[in-house]
């Protein structure tokens, strides 16, 4: 690459130039938007990795067939907000009989729950391949056009994502700490003998646990479908960018996955701006690389 | 035995005896149908493109064995999975060439897998290698089909900034030799046509969040750019260059979107989208649409998508049959001789054959939701310089 090329890709903020303005509110606004994703993405994995120890290698499938969910109801000329109802319980059946068969007798042994979702993660690509073919499919723009957002032209379906997995997040970090489903949960993850103890059905409540997780991965599949490529190898894509926001992060809490969704997307929008692509993939690896090396349990962990 | 029996005898016996060992193997040899390798992407990130493939080898050879094969030998294809890395696509090879007595090969993969065969082959087997590439194979008993980014860019930039007045130019690529060949032959054609680049990048391909390249082709003012991102990388880049409304003011040519990836891509974010190559499914000649007929009759409305890549196995043995014809045998000694000037016709128009690769006529076609329309045909298209 010229050098003057990689010079004026740096985001130098000159007032007089409204170019440079813009960019930076560009970048501001997608990494708001990159982090809303992360969290929307990896809390399925968050609950079933932090709360379970289930290292769930099929996390990005699930994800997939919840794009699927929304392709499907595109195809069947339905609405497309009954892609969410449908994702929900597409993956939660899935989920529901994947507990029950496989996973319910690999808790606490972590590298066997691996290689099971590993070759679950095998199964629902190579069905959904039978049954849609290998080819993407593009799932149409829910609300398209842009909005300005201070005078940036932003698309206005992220911006509604965007508002969602805000309320959803704040919703759901009220609940776990106010609720006695919460206080329950939390007493199954710090010790489940004890729990098990005083009346809490730890069965149930691990199997509930499980396709909660795997249904809000299905959810996050559905509203993503109309922004990226659809197809039985996009779960990939998910799996990585989730493991990392976890080990930065930390396993357990809410916090955690929120602070480990904002680390990871800032470090690949502010190294990606500042040089490249290719930088800001390093530079997620690298930081990913020195959490488990140096802090295994991320910024914000239970333990 | 009687006077005439004997007579017919005696003269079977001197026929016999004066016929050539030669001819007589030529005779056994006519019985034993001809093999060739069809190696194909059947797994890993282009097997995609392998039902397409296959659908156009077995056209190809059935109606060359309706026209009697190939030096009066039944063609029989072996097909082989070369969809992983080349030391896997090396051994799927040499079990066909040594195992199975292949003659021939047709390839539609990696230039990666090219070079391993081309070092694997030296010369000893007649090799056509048919996908669009980055150019300068040169190999002894290599033909290369596909399009060069010559090709696809020579005739294109300049007509596109005439006729679309496009100016400055973006260039974004996967990581990797193709984009940055294609790039580096772009830059002359850009800079010709009184153009200049703004911004060049290449993305690994795990990449799958673009928003930062998105900001920075709006920054720099691009009214145009140059996607040599690959499959899954391109469906995604193209559909958030349209999200963030990038596509009513800047136009995007691609040298590698063809219908799977336009299917991708997606109608609602298709606009002001141009692509080149020498094959499309809905080109307007004669021979494209009996081809297109053709294959929709035999494998049914839900057969792998045609698509260039596809098709170019088909006009991979239509040239073997050419070639071979031409040169009287398939030994790449023979072969090699007369190759230059060898023409051939398939659905992409009259090919010719020079320097191990052929001219051709490139389509540019822009995207109409999730079709392509042809807006304009170059002629006869050199390949450029790839020899030497």
């Amino acid at each position: 690459m010229p050098a003057e090329i990689a010079d004026e890709g740096t985001f130098r903020v000159r007032i007089e130039d409204g170019r440079h303005v813009d960019l930076l509110g560009t970048y501001v606004l997608n990494q708001l938007y990159i982090t809303a994703i992360l969290v929307l993405v990896v809390l399925g994995l968050a609950v079933v990795f932090g709360w379970l120890g289930v290292m769930n290698m099929a996390h990005g499938e699930f994800v997939m067939l919840g794009a699927y969910c929304a392709y499907m109801v595109q195809e069947a000329g339905w609405h497309p907000l009954l892609s969410l109802p449908l994702a929900v319980v597409v993956t939660g059946t899935v989920g529901l009989a994947v507990e029950g068969s496989i996973i319910r007798h690999l808790y606490r042994r972590p590298f066997d729950t691996f290689l099971a979702t590993w070759g679950l993660a095998l199964l629902l690509r190579e069905g959904v391949e039978v049954i849609f073919g290998r080819g993407y499919k593009s799932v149409d723009q829910v609300l398209p056009g842009t909005v300005d957002v201070l005078g940036i032209p932003y698309p206005a379906y992220r911006l509604v994502l965007f508002s969602a997995v805000v309320l959803a997040f704040v919703g759901l970090f009220l609940f776990y700490r106010a609720s006695t489903l919460g206080a329950r949960i939390k007493a199954m993850v710090t010790n489940p003998v004890l729990a098990e103890a005083v009346g809490i059905n730890t069965t149930r409540l691990a199997q509930w646990t499980f396709v909660f997780g795997v249904s809000t991965a299905g959810l996050a599949g559905a509203l993503l479908a109309p922004l990226v490529r659809v197809e039985p190898f996009m779960g990939l894509d998910y799996l990585l960018s989730s493991f990392f926001v976890l080990i930065v992060g930390g396993l357990g809490t809410l916090e955690g996955l929120l602070i480990g969704s904002a680390v990871i997307g800032g470090v690949d929008t502010v190294a990606s701006a500042i040089l490249d692509k290719s930088a800001g993939y390093i530079a997620v690896l690298t930081v990913s690389i020195f959490f488990l090396w140096l802090r295994p349990h991320g910024l914000y962990s239970r333990r | 035995m009687n006077r005439r029996d004997a007579l017919q005898l005696t003269l079977a016996a001197g026929l016999l005896s004066g016929i050539s060992p030669q001819i007589l193997g030529s005779i056994a040899r006519a019985a034993t149908p001809l093999k060739i390798g069809v190696l194909i992407p059947m797994s890993g990130p282009g097997g995609l493109f392998g039902p397409s493939c296959r659908n156009c080898t077995e056209m190809a050879i059935d109606e060359i064995n309706a026209m009697g094969g190939i030096l009066g030998r039944r063609v029989e294809p072996e097909f082989a999975d070369v969809g992983g890395p080349p030391s896997d696509a090396t051994q799927a090879a040499v079990k066909l060439w040594k195992g199975q007595n292949v003659e021939a090969f047709i390839g539609m993969h990696d230039s990666a897998v090219r070079r391993a065969l081309t070092d694997l082959f030296r010369g000893q087997v007649p090799y056509v290698y048919t996908p669009v590439y980055e150019g300068g194979e040169c190999s002894a008993g290599t033909y290369v089909l596909g399009e060069t980014p010559t090709q696809q860019l020579e005739p294109v930039i300049p007509w596109l900034a005439a006729e679309r007045n496009v100016r400055q130019w973006y260039l974004i690529g996967n990581d990797y030799n193709w984009p940055r060949d294609t790039n580096a032959v772009a830059k002359g054609y850009i800079a010709a046509a009184g153009g200049s680049v703004v911004g060049e990048e290449y993305l690994p391909f795990t990449v799958d969040n673009f928003d930062s390249n998105l900001a920075k082709i709006k920054q720099t003012g691009a009214d145009a750019v140059l996607v040599t991102l690959v499959g899954g990388a391109s469906v995604g880049f193209n559909r958030a260059f349209a999200s963030f409304g990038l596509s009513g003011g800047v136009l995007r040519l691609g040298t590698l979107i063809e219908e799977n990836t336009l299917a991708g891509i997606g109608a609602d974010n298709s606009a002001n989208l141009y692509a080149s190559a020498g094959y499309f499914a809905n080109i307007g000649t004669e021979a494209a649409k009996a081809f297109r007929n053709a294959y929709a009759a035999r494998f049914g409305a839900d057969a792998a998508v045609l698509n260039s890549l596809g098709e170019s196995c088909y006009e991979g043995l239509k040239f073997l049959h050419a070639l071979a014809e031409r040169a009287g045998s398939l030994s790449t000694d023979d072969t090699d001789q007369v190759a230059d000037g060898t023409v051939f016709e398939g659905p992409r128009g009259r090919a010719t054959m020079n320097d191990r690769h052929v001219s051709k006529d490139i389509y540019l076609a822009e995207a109409d939701g999730v079709e392509f329309r042809v807006i304009k045909t170059f002629m006869s298209v050199g390949a450029g310089r790839n020899c030497g």
